[in-house]
């Protein structure tokens, strides 16, 4: 995480910088809030650049979300209205990222648990244009499609195959669970995406049509923050993505 | 539409639990005081309330697990290594 790295101890960036001279190491940034009609911070901008300076990752990313407004720090990632200002602000500030930190971030789609307010197209149009807009790539969390086209009833796979398969550039997996809006609200499910649950059986359906349209190699990560199960059941996902994508793959081939 | 405006009233909407109650009891009315459009505040009267709710807990969790110094397990690990 992009974050924990702002402020931490050169020991503690020398170290990270080492682990990703010998394996790859991506870093995912949650702060910046790019997505919004208003310009990002500058000065955060700045300081998660210098992380990823320090540390010479294979790659970073961000969400494409806001995080606050009007001076409310929200606290985590919130879907934004889905407009051309929107798409216009998080072009402009992808811009502003790519050029302090002298890389282009992948950026994410993000689960909500409320269908943005006031937006005026639906979420693979949205994420469409800010792509073309912005010439970054999508780090496509399936999870965070899944629970999306759950929530609001959507066809996830349609989502797929809108999305260019040549823009995305890295995948990732998670599981969540659900919950439930108070009556006062209709008692409502929701999915939560918790990143504490084993990924679902429909998120691997999701990567095989990802691996059967996508060209370019897939970095795929298992999102994992607690509740950690035994290593042997999450490398179990590790290999039932794997066959996933070569599934996929083969069907690309065959087709 | 104003939209640097409406990302803050969405903002306030999500961390403030007295703004979310009153704009629950008569959204137009929120809206107007925040210097919101007729036609949005009109749209706003359809929010997803459901999602409104489970969104403001949501992140209402995350901020006060910040604000209790939870720290994911990457802080620990990097709290271990500068100790060394």
């Amino acid at each position: 995480m992009a974050d924990d790295l702002v402020g931490a101890p050169a020991a503690a960036r020398r170290a990270v910088r080492t682990l990703a001279a010998q394996v790859p190491v991506t870093l995912h940034a949650v702060s910046l809030g790019l997505a919004t009609a208003a310009p990002a911070d500058e000065a955060h901008i700045s300081r998660i650049a210098r992380v990823v300076d320090a540390v010479g990752p294979e790659s970073w990313s961000e969400h494409l979300a806001f995080v606050r407004a009007g001076g409310i720090e929200i606290g985590h990632l919130a879907a934004p209205p889905r407009t051309a200002a929107t798409v216009e602000g998080a072009a402009q500030n992808i811009d502003a990222a790519s050029r302090i930190s002298g890389g282009r971030p992948l950026v994410e789609n993000v689960a909500t648990l409320i269908d943005p307010p006031l937006s005026d197209r639906d979420e693979a149009t949205w994420i469409c244009e800010v792509l073309d807009a912005s010439g970054a790539d999508l780090l496509l969390d399936l999870h965070n499609l899944h629970a999306n086209a759950t929530n609001f009833r959507f066809d996830a796979g349609e989502f797929v195959r809108k999305i260019p398969a040549d823009r995305i550039g890295a995948v990732h997996l998670s599981g969540g669970r659900w919950i439930v809006s108070s009556e006062a609200t209709g008692s409502e499910r929701r999915l939560l995406d918790d990143h504490l649950h084993d990924v679902p059986d429909p998120v691997y359906e999701l990567l095989v049509e990802v691996a059967t349209r996508s060209p370019r190699p897939l970095t795929v990560i298992l999102e994992r923050d607690g509740k950690f199960p035994p290593m042997d059941r999450l490398l179990a996902q590790l290999d039932r993505a794997r066959a996933a994508i070569a599934k996929g793959r083969a069907m690309a081939v065959a087709a | 539409m104003n939209d640097a405006r409406i990302e803050a009233f969405l903002a306030r909407l999500y961390v403030d639990d007295l703004a979310r109650a009153r704009f629950l009891r008569d959204p137009g009315g929120e809206a107007a005081a925040a210097g919101i459009g007729a036609a949005d505040r009109a749209r706003l009267g359809l929010i997803d309330r459901a999602g409104l709710e489970l969104a403001a807990l949501s992140f209402g969790r995350k901020r006060a697990g910040k604000l209790h110094g939870r720290r994911t397990g990457a802080r620990r690990l990097l709290s271990r290594i500068a100790r060394r």
